[in-house]
């Protein structure tokens, strides 16, 4: 297992273009967004300055684009080949495949996170305290968990052409509805509604509660969770059916 | 050749038949809605055997192999591996597999992909000799979706020979090969077989069967119609080719006391040459004497497999109308 976590990962780092979208993009996106803001005026209603507010954002950008591309899109093309069939014929467990594509995605999505915040530190001066640094780096790596789920499910649950546009959708409407683009308090007072239950709010306000020194939000907490559950139920669920049907 | 490995199949199924069977089915079915693709199929392989399992397209041979694997779960009936289950014995590193719709991991090289199986196997061999043993050491270093048909096949190959395994399981192994590197593959494909290995495989290539294979499994829509050496299947199927030439151009009563020949299973007249099939060549050649004929060019010859697999088909097919 730990051989193919290291041919996934090799494989991984060897992409440039799944490397620029999940390592750099964030980063420039970063620079575009929060470049020309000033660092005192305030994000409406979170104490936040916009560089501050978007840093995290963006990290949760990045880690959602190496989990949730890197799963669903490779899982749906090697299910197709026959990889994952031939596979099943070698002595790796059956979740072996699932976890090692997990894990090299956790990999790649670490070093997305942490260059969102040595560009916000040096470009935009986003100073907070060591614990804080500490703690978002692992609430946004843990968190990126509920979306590799997310990626296997689609990788189970949709083939061929079709994965591509589905995971396109969800990837843009989580990350935009989410907030992750811009602050979802300048969206109208329904789809401010609608957004606060979808995983990537609760994500981003969960690394913006770090950086305000506050306690989660219970809220925030619960829809994580049930996500992570929801997605990973559904993966495990969907990774079966393919299993019997295969 | 086929009747040398003829031979070495009885000696190794008469000597080992007290052993546990490399693979057992018993009773096995398996239905994809109304098609019965495996219909209460019963067999055992036996230690280092070489089988062919053969069978025109929907067959079941696909099927069969996904069963024996572990990939698809019969309806009914028991498949077992070396006395377990499918799925333990692979666990246990005692099966390698090339499959025809196993895929490849792309964007990794030859050599990368080969070391995984490697590290996979629970009785791996070096990557190395892996490589070599699979022609693969010039093209190590190359990307796997940079290569040919016959290049790929060779990759399965090498991951279904990673490690010492005791039963490999080909599914139309040479699929894409042309005929250098299909027979340069069968003689790799030997020196497993003579490591004492169990070898089993499906082909579409008849010939293959008949060169290789010890003993061979008709397949017919999901039954085993017949099971033997190649030379017992081709007797099975009456076979025996006959044909000569007349003095005299063939008349009509003449052509009518050919086709009243004892045996005849098909006549073919043209011009003085008479083609015939026969399922007792010995019975109709002596009989054809009687009529008072003087064949000139006498020619007797066994059937291909090919022909003969066409002809136990059909007879099966007329059977069941």
């Amino acid at each position: 297992m730990k051989s193919l976590i290291k041919l996934e990962l090799a494989r991984a780092l060897r992409n440039r273009k799944f490397l620029f979208f999940s390592v750099m993009y964030p980063s420039l996106l970063f620079l575009i967004i929060a470049g020309n803001a000033d660092s005192t005026t305030k994000v409406d209603g979170t104490g936040l300055t916009l560089p501050t507010y978007m840093m995290v954002s963006m990290a949760s950008f990045g880690a959602l684009t190496a989990v949730l591309m890197g799963n669903s899109e490779r899982i749906a093309k090697e299910r197709e080949s026959g990889w994952v069939r031939q596979l099943r014929l070698t002595s790796l467990p059956g979740r072996g495949y699932v976890l090692a594509k997990t894990a090299s995605a956790a990999v790649v999505s670490l070093p997305s996170i942490v260059i969102v915040f040595v560009v916000a530190a040096a470009v935009k001066d986003v100073r907070l305290d060591a614990w804080q640094w500490l703690a978002l780096t692992g609430a946004i790596w843990a968190g990126s968990l509920v979306f590799a789920a997310l990626g296997v499910a689609l990788g189970y649950l949709a083939s061929g052409d079709a994965v591509r546009p589905i995971t396109m959708i969800v990837y843009f409407g989580m990350s935009m509805l989410g907030g992750l683009w811009m602050p979802s308090t300048t969206f109208p007072d329904w789809l401010q509604n609608i957004a606060k239950w979808l995983p990537t709010h609760a994500y981003a306000d969960l690394g913006r509660a770090i950086e305000q020194s506050s306690a989660p939000q219970a809220q925030d907490l619960a829809v994580l969770v049930a996500s992570f559950v929801l997605f990973a139920g559904g993966a495990a669920w969907l990774y079966r059916k393919d299993t019997l049907k295969a | 050749m086929a009747v040398m490995t003829t031979t070495s199949a009885q000696a190794s199924t008469t000597g080992k038949t007290a052993a546990t069977p490399a693979v057992r089915f018993d009773q096995v079915s398996k239905a994809y809605g109304e098609v019965r693709a495996v219909d209460g199929l019963t067999l055992a392989l036996h230690p280092g055997e070489t089988v062919a399992l053969l069978g025109p397209n929907g067959a079941g041979k696909s099927t069969t192999l996904d069963l024996l694997l572990g990939l698809k779960q019969a309806d009914s009936g028991t498949v077992s591996v070396f006395g377990t289950s499918p799925r333990e014995a692979i666990v246990a590193g005692r099966v390698g597999a090339m499959l025809q719709s196993g895929g490849l991991m792309d964007e990794v090289t030859v050599a990368e992909l080969v070391r995984l199986a490697c590290a996979l196997h629970p009785r791996p061999y070096r990557a190395a000799d892996v490589l070599a043993r699979a022609g693969l050491a010039q093209i190590a270093d190359r990307k796997v979706n940079k290569l040919s048909g016959g290049q790929v096949q060779r990759v399965r190959f090498a991951l279904a020979t990673a490690g010492d395994s005791d039963l490999i399981v080909l599914d139309e192994p040479t699929t894409g090969m042309d005929v250098s590197a299909r027979q340069s593959f069968w003689a790799t494909m030997r020196e497993q077989a003579d490591a004492g290995r169990t070898v089993l495989f499906a082909t579409h290539y008849l010939e293959e069967a008949d060169a290789v294979a010890d003993r061979v499994l008709v397949l017919h829509r999901g039954r085993l119609l017949a099971d033997g050496t190649a030379a017992e299947i081709k007797a099975k199927a009456g076979a025996r080719r006959i044909s000569f030439d007349l003095a005299d151009e063939i008349a009509g009563t003449d052509e009518a006391a050919l086709r009243d020949l004892p045996f005849l299973t098909s006549l073919d007249v043209s011009g003085h040459t008479v083609r015939i099939q026969s399922s007792d060549a010995d019975a109709t050649v002596h009989a054809l004497y009687g009529l008072g004929l003087y064949p000139r060019n006498l020619e007797v010859a066994g059937l291909g497999l090919e022909q003969a697999f066409v002809a136990i088909t059909a007879a099966e097919e007329a059977k069941q109308k």
